[in-house]
């Protein structure tokens, strides 16, 4: 029963990554992505170690592609959310939601 | 500049890292992004810059390779552990016979050689120790498949804080200070079950790639 399992922070930051990508989410498009948005330095390693954990949890699926001249002859691997994975995402945004509702931070914090 | 950045490759031993750490399909697909990323880096802000990058990235991703190997498989990693362990307690006695059955049969070598006598007393049997656990690292890599690193690399920090830990008590309990010498040579004990992990793992991606070569 996960009804009560919400996303880490690094979790749900790669899944809103894999769901902004669509069919282009793999380790590189990943990492740019979350750098881009997040103005931080992010690791491959950390991307992975995260996507394998989503994976392990069916909140993340995966498949291999061709491998390509340009990775050296080795092969890219696709990452999509799957349904668990969406709503998950839900749950963790009703959360956090619930807990900002009533606290008017951003007029105070702005 | 197009030659330039393709003649340009990735600091090799970050890459041996990376491969020591990860699982093969793991390794395949970490590998492929930053060389895809390495080489436009490498054309756009120079070749120093980019193994700079590339480096960064090896740094922070190998300790999350490692915890990860040991997570996604704890029990054959506790397993391949603790028969690191029991091979110690097996094991360590008999190098220990075998160094005073050794003295004692060329006794007669080494009153004339009191030097050759102190050499083999002390540092022989620390180097004896030394190829003792690197001969424990091989078993315990090899009975650990894809996750070599991780269980030598536990079995190693276990054994170095027990080793700290001693010192520190015999330190504290008997003021015997000199203890503290000794952890370099428990340090390279420990290194030692790490070594024999990067050899076996290196020995079967070379074994890896030749069949798929093949």
């Amino acid at each position: 029963m996960r009804d009560r399992d919400y996303l880490g922070e690094f979790e749900h930051v790669v899944i809103l990554a894999l769901l902004r990508l669509k069919d282009r989410a793999y380790g590189v498009t990943v990492r740019q992505e979350i750098e881009l948005r997040t103005d931080r330095e992010v690791s491959i390693g950390a991307v992975y170690a995260t996507l394998d954990r989503l994976e392990r949890k069916g909140y993340v699926a995966s498949h291999r592609g061709e491998p390509t001249p340009e990775r050296g002859g080795r092969s890219k691997r696709f990452f999509r959310v799957t349904a668990d994975g969406a709503e998950a995402v839900s749950r963790t945004h009703r959360v956090l939601q619930s807990m900002v509702e009533g606290l008017g931070f951003i007029r105070s914090y702005a | 500049m197009t030659w330039k950045s393709h003649s340009v490759r990735p600091p090799r031993i970050a890459v041996w890292l990376i491969s020591l750490f990860a699982m093969a399909e793991e390794a395949e697909s970490i590998l492929g992004d930053l060389l895809e990323e390495f080489s436009p880096l490498a054309s756009k802000m120079g070749a120093r810059s980019a193994q700079k990058w590339y480096w960064r990235q090896t740094i922070k991703t190998v300790p999350r390779l490692a915890g990860f190997g040991f997570r996604t498989a704890p029990w054959m990693t506790i397993s391949a552990v603790a028969g690191g362990f029991l091979l110690r307690r097996l094991v360590g006695p008999l190098v220990g016979s075998a160094a005073f059955a050794a003295l004692e049969r060329y006794q007669d070598f080494f009153a004339h050689h009191i030097g050759a006598y102190l050499f083999f007393a002390s540092t022989g049997l620390d180097i004896e120790h030394l190829i003792t656990f690197l001969l424990i690292g091989f078993v315990v890599a090899f009975a650990a498949r894809e996750r070599e690193m991780a269980a030598t690399g536990v079995l190693a920090l276990i054994f170095a804080a027990m080793a700290v830990i001693a010192c520190v008590y015999l330190v504290i309990r008997f003021g015997y200070i000199a203890s503290l010498w000794r952890l370099t040579w428990y340090f390279a004990d420990s290194l030692a079950i790490v070594l024999a992990g990067a050899i076996v793992r290196t020995h079967r991606l070379t074994a890896r790639s030749r069949r798929r070569a093949a």
